[in-house]
């Protein structure tokens, strides 16, 4: 098994590249089946699901909204994953960040607190960063106390985060009185950010989680402690590696990234809690940060590009509920064979060299 | 007693859920595949196996749909991760993921939209005539028939893998699949048999929520159960007599708390609902220590 090929790092990205290719179409393939047994207009509802980001500026500004969480999430999903562990709980990380920032803006605002400006923001924003993290290090805790698997304790937490933000909407000191459905009152207008022409100002934040995580990943002693417990775990042990303190650190991080995808959802988009959001696009991002991990295979670079194809067929999916009436699930479902094909490609990949 | 009555018998309700979907989950990790999937398969065959009972008018027909449902899911894993050696988590998340997707998709090209949701037809009871007169215990069993084939399959499970050879062989892939391959048991046709039948199990769980618990279809209707019954099945160190006991303790507690959220106005309903899902980390942490994983579970296998 063991030859001493030497790949070179682009030789990988083509391959990758190529086996997403190969994935997109076998996917489009499987979905144009089921659209036919149902009687839609395949190409009709292809060519909507693919345009919808590149029509109008509107459908770009959409696919930039969702890329930017995603893009959060996915890096959640992503490190943890160097160390070969699953933090299935992005979905709860970026609702106890979302729910954490709501309720210190609003607690500030509810006692006659007025901060300026270039205090509150970075102020939410850590905000956001230690509830997603301290989220994160709860599962990481459990793994390095007690060996309990993170798929487990994260997806515990996620209904745990769902819940809390429901208790926070529909929580008469936060709520909104002229709102009949349970959403929180408005965060004051010096907590939120804007927009560049209809793109959300947290993109900074976004290409700098990139930044940040690339040169976590390469160029750090704890980016190296991560390599080298992801390549052998054992061997690592060995040489010393501090195990359980590693795998707290690297959940934590990867709680705060997630963490900071629902504090900009707040600040940028909602500007408020709504309680239906950790089901609706809540649940989308959760979940679908898992996928854009998925396909390309943990590479921080890749990430950006993942998560705004798939933000694509997000919009796309929501353009043909509009106009075709195709539900939505269709294009989640294909997603989910996207990452499926992906796998399977990438793995003949691997034994094949 | 007519209160005590009630609760168990609406505990046992909910407990064919958690049972089934863990001895589900158990029957594939004695062999050494990790099934993480639970959640989409029961809402796949929920879906599923709710449109086969509305439209054929027979509960039983739903619950076969809905088995089949949850064993092509259990082909399709044991298929991607023995021929590819796919890691069984991410094949697991991706179905999670595919069958959520699937449930609701089904429902809505096949229903649509509709003023009042559809009901199912009644899943058949098993009323014995002297024991249904006993207090406390005719609760246990007055029941339909899905909770019966849950007793039967739970003594069948812990007869087959603590008093048969074949059992033993299973239990013996699950623990060291190179050691029962040289004894010359077949690893990976025993591997496709108890994904598939687990995976099947699951399935019926999933039928079971829309068939007999609410009687109609809503989007995400197992509510994580899918999850919990992994937890379940850890803290019973997959032995399918613990897995039925967990089962109930868990539906005990989702029958407290719906019955809490009635009477209490003083705790907020959100913690009353969290407090399952806080309970499996709370379990799992208790029994720590003697909680067992067959060894190889979550491992690929292959020959070379």
């Amino acid at each position: 098994m063991k030859k001493s090929v030497k790949r070179t790092e682009s030789s990988i990205i083509i391959r990758n590249v190529f086996a997403y290719f190969i994935s997109v179409l076998l996917a489009l393939g499987v979905m144009s089946v089921i659209i036919l047994l149902f009687g839609f207009n395949v190409s009709k509802v292809l060519k909507t699901l693919l345009t919808a980001s590149f029509r109008t500026s509107f459908g770009f500004q959409e696919t930039i909204k969702k890329t930017i969480p995603l893009i959060f999430t996915t890096f959640a999903f992503t490190l943890p994953f160097k160390i070969k562990f699953f933090n299935t709980g992005g979905w709860g990380q970026m609702l106890f960040g979302a729910t954490m920032v709501a309720v210190t803006g609003l607690f500030l605002s509810n006692s006659g607190i007025t901060l300026p400006t270039y205090i509150i923001i970075p102020l939410l924003i850590i905000v956001g960063i230690l509830a997603g993290g301290f989220f994160g290090l709860i599962a990481g805790f459990l793994t390095a106390k007690y060996n309990i698997n993170p798929i487990i304790s994260t997806i515990m937490l996620n209904f745990v985060g769902v819940q809390f933000l429901n208790f926070i909407a529909t929580n008469s000191y936060f709520k909104d009185p002229l709102e009949g459905h349970p959403i929180t009152l408005p965060l004051p207008k010096s907590a939120t950010l804007g927009f560049f022409g209809g793109i959300p100002h947290s993109i900074i934040f976004a290409v700098v989680s990139v930044l940040f995580v690339y040169i976590l990943i390469k160029k750090t002693r704890l980016g190296y402690e991560i390599n080298a417990i992801g390549y052998n775990l054992d061997a690592a042990k060995t040489y010393g590696i501090n195990f359980p303190r590693i795998i707290m650190l690297t959940f934590f991080i990867a709680g705060a990234l997630g963490g900071l995808a629902g504090t900009f959802e707040v600040m940028n988009i909602h500007k408020k809690l709504v309680e239906g959001f950790a089901l609706t696009s809540g649940a989308q991002y959760g979940t679908f940060g898992i996928l854009t991990s998925l396909i390309v295979a943990g590479n921080p670079i890749g990430v950006p590009f993942s998560a705004f194809l798939m933000s694509v067929l997000l919009v796309g999916a929501d353009a043909l509920q509009r106009t075709m009436q195709v539900p939505v699930e269709l294009v989640f479902l294909s997603q989910a064979l996207i990452v499926l094909f992906i796998v399977i490609i990438r793995q003949r990949f691997e034994r094949g060299r | 007693m007519s209160f005590i009555n009630s609760f168990i018998s609406q505990t046992i309700v909910y407990t064919v859920v958690y049972t089934l979907t863990s001895l589900g989950i158990v029957v594939s990790g004695r062999a050494g595949i990790f099934n993480v999937a639970g959640e989409g398969i029961m809402l796949a065959s929920a879906s599923s196996g709710f449109l086969a009972a509305y439209l054929t008018g027979n509960a039983l027909f739903g619950f076969i749909v809905g088995s089949l449902m949850g064993a092509v899911f259990g082909l399709i894993i044991a298929f991607v991760h023995e021929k590819f050696k796919v890691n069984q988590f991410i094949l697991g998340i991706s179905l999670v993921i595919l069958g959520t997707g699937l449930s609701d998709l089904l429902y809505k090209l096949i229903i649509g939209v509709r003023l009042t949701a559809p009901r199912s037809p009644a899943t058949p009871l098993v009323k014995i005539p002297l024991i249904s007169r006993i207090p406390v215990f005719s609760a246990f069993l007055t029941q339909d028939v899905i909770v019966y084939f849950m007793y039967i399959v739970s003594i069948f499970l812990w007869w087959f893998y603590y008093r048969t050879k074949l059992g033993l062989e299973t239990r013996a892939i699950g623990e060291n699949p190179k050691a029962a391959d040289v004894v010359g048991v077949n690893v990976t046709k025993r591997r496709y048999l108890s994904t598939i039948i687990g995976s099947a199990l699951i399935g019926i769980a999933g039928a079971y929520l829309p068939i007999s618990i609410t009687g109609t279809y809503t989007p995400d209707i197992s509510a994580g159960r899918g999850f919990m019954a992994i937890g379940i099945a850890i803290f019973a160190s997959w032995r399918p007599e613990r897995a039925i006991l967990g089962g109930f303790l868990f539906a005990a507690i989702e029958v407290i708390s719906f019955r809490l959220q009635v009477i209490s106005r003083t705790i907020p309903y959100q913690f009353l609902l969290m407090l399952p899902f806080i309970l499996v980390l709370v379990v799992m942490i208790i029994f720590n220590k003697q909680i067992e994983f067959p060894a190889s579970v979550g491992k690929p296998y292959s020959r070379e």
